[in-house]
């Protein structure tokens, strides 16, 4: 009998692990300003966990919608494997514009920079409900238009034939786009006072 | 009836093409595309990278050179991974682009046709009224002019002193008078009145008062053209056969209902003169269609038989023209379905006109 409740104890308390390892951990910075540590299972994931050795930039776009005032904030992470050194060029925008890049060696570097707590956003109520979604696109803007340019040429828009030019341009422009490869959902109630 | 089929098929037409373009199209857009993407090339570029990081080891010296060209290589390789990624989307927009840009097209190209035959159909039909009615003037003066010797000839015939001559002279004068009557009523032929009438009750008249008016020829009404051209007939053994129609449908069409029972009177008579031994008239939709039994017309006549004077030797040859440009004043028309040794099916269809 006290065999199967330790069972069901251990059961229990990694269901609760399991779980707190799949959602962002939430800390509260002086000004009001409210910062997320995303989970790992993130970058465990294997579609992402694919992406990131494709020599593309994987970028991480964090949206919080506080959802009493209607507000958006959010914040972006960009990884890319440089294939020719072989070390993680990683960016991180906050939600005030605070950028910040690193080079990363190593895989366990990048899982410590990845915990590191991101900037949503700042507010001056003492609760707030967010609704945070995290889409994981396979690559960046610059290297979408560095693609669109590129067959734009291929397709000959580059040599002549404004009419036909315009026309495949808005065709391929409006066609290739960074779609997420997987969403990460949240909803998060947070107590901002400080005790 | 027949604009509706006309647009039905040039629908299915439009719609059958843009399909086959649409599937001709997949197969292209996939196959450059497909080509563009395809995972040996993907593997080539990757080995190539491989190969410049392997050389910078062999060759120090040469390193800077090697790294320009893997990032060539790679940049040339995230190219194509984010089109292949966007490879559906792409395909889809490509595609429904044409396929729209082909049905615009396809459209424009029926609504002109359309319009074009249209024209046609409308100058013919004008042409057509306007050689009838300098006809009918001509055939008008001809028989005023005639009528005056007429009668003084029918006087002088009745003094001929020998009775055969007489009576072939009068004979002769019968038959000269019984033309300039038909010249009269072609050429008096007055502009229809159009009235709101219900076919169906228009045609159980018709049936009923003209029953005995060709001997050995059946008028028959029947309800409606089924599928496959049979008509559903009211037999002779059924005691009212004809009250069918007007119950049968509510077709109210605006006709001069005089000059529409000269219209059928002109067929049917037709159709006695081909030693026809039925007719059957029946409605489909907006259209009438009189059928007979009868031995056809000629196919030496077959591509005028509308015009005036035209005949099979029975008869002036008038019927039909006046029957067609009645029913062209009244916005239709008279048109011949088909005709074989078998029988003659005739088509009248009605305007769109509003009624007086």
């Amino acid at each position: 009998m006290v065999t199967r409740a330790a069972w069901l104890i251990v059961l229990i308390a990694a269901a609760a692990f399991a779980h707190a390892q799949s959602r962002p951990a939430f800390t509260v910075q002086p000004g009001g300003v409210v910062a997320a540590t995303l989970p790992p299972s993130v970058l465990q994931d294997p579609g992402v966990r694919k992406q990131l050795g494709s020599g593309l930039t994987t970028t991480f776009l964090v949206v919080a919608r506080q959802r009493e005032a209607g507000i958006l904030s959010g914040a972006r992470l960009e990884i890319r494997y440089d294939l020719w050194d072989e070390v993680w060029l990683v960016r991180k925008i906050e939600f005030d514009r605070r950028e910040e890049r690193q080079r990363i060696t190593s895989r366990e570097a990048l899982e410590k920079w990845w915990r590191a707590p991101l900037r949503l956003l700042a507010t001056g109520r003492e609760r707030v409900s967010l609704q945070i979604d995290l889409n994981v696109l396979p690559f960046s803007a610059a290297e979408e238009e560095d693609a669109r340019q590129w067959i734009s040429k291929s397709g000959g828009v580059g040599t002549g034939g404004a009419g036909n030019a315009g026309f495949v341009e808005a065709l391929i422009g409006t066609t290739i786009s960074a779609r997420p490869i997987t969403t990460f959902k949240w909803n998060v109630a947070l107590s901002l006072k400080e005790p | 009836m027949t604009g509706t089929r006309s647009t039905i098929l040039v629908l299915l037409t439009i719609a059958a093409a843009t399909l086959a373009f649409w599937a001709v199209l997949h197969q292209i857009s996939s196959l450059w595309l497909d080509v563009a993407l395809r995972p040996e090339v993907r593997e080539a570029l990757a080995r190539s990278m491989e190969d410049q990081k392997k050389l910078r080891a062999l060759d120090p010296e040469k390193r800077e050179e090697y790294r320009r060209r893997f990032d060539a290589t790679h940049k040339l390789l995230n190219r194509i991974e984010v089109i292949r990624m966007n490879r559906a989307a792409m395909l889809r927009r490509f595609e429904l682009t044409l396929l729209v840009a082909f049905a615009l097209v396809a459209i424009l190209a029926a609504v002109s046709l359309s319009i074009r035959y249209r024209r046609a159909r409308e100058r013919e039909r004008r042409q057509y009224l306007e050689r009838v009615t300098t006809l009918q003037e001509t055939a008008r003066r001809h028989a005023h002019e005639i009528k005056g010797p007429l009668t003084a000839a029918r006087l002088e015939a009745e003094r001929i002193a020998d009775a055969d001559i007489r009576q072939s002279v009068t004979e002769e004068l019968d038959r000269l008078a019984r033309f300039t009557r038909e010249f009269s009523t072609f050429g008096g032929l007055g502009k229809p009145v159009l009235r709101r009438e219900s076919l169906g009750e228009m045609i159980d008249e018709f049936c009923t008062t003209f029953a005995q008016a060709w001997p050995g020829l059946d008028v028959i009404p029947s309800v409606a053209r089924e599928p496959g051209g049979v008509s559903r007939q009211a037999s002779a053994s059924q005691p009212r056969p004809h009250r069918s129609l007007a119950h049968a449908r509510d077709d109210i069409v605006c006709v001069d209902r005089d000059l529409f029972r000269q219209v059928l009177v002109n067929l049917c008579t037709n159709s006695a003169h081909a030693n026809a031994t039925r007719v059957t008239l029946a409605i489909a939709r907006d259209a009438l269609e009189v059928s007979d039994d009868g031995s056809g017309v000629p196919d030496s006549l077959r591509g005028r038989i509308f015009d005036p004077y035209v005949t099979t030797g029975k008869g002036m040859g008038l019927g039909l023209a006046i029957s067609r440009k009645v029913m062209l004043e009244h916005g239709g028309d008279l048109r011949l379905v088909e005709s074989s040794p078998a029988g003659t099916t005739f088509r009248i269809t009605f305007g769109e006109l509003t009624c007086s």
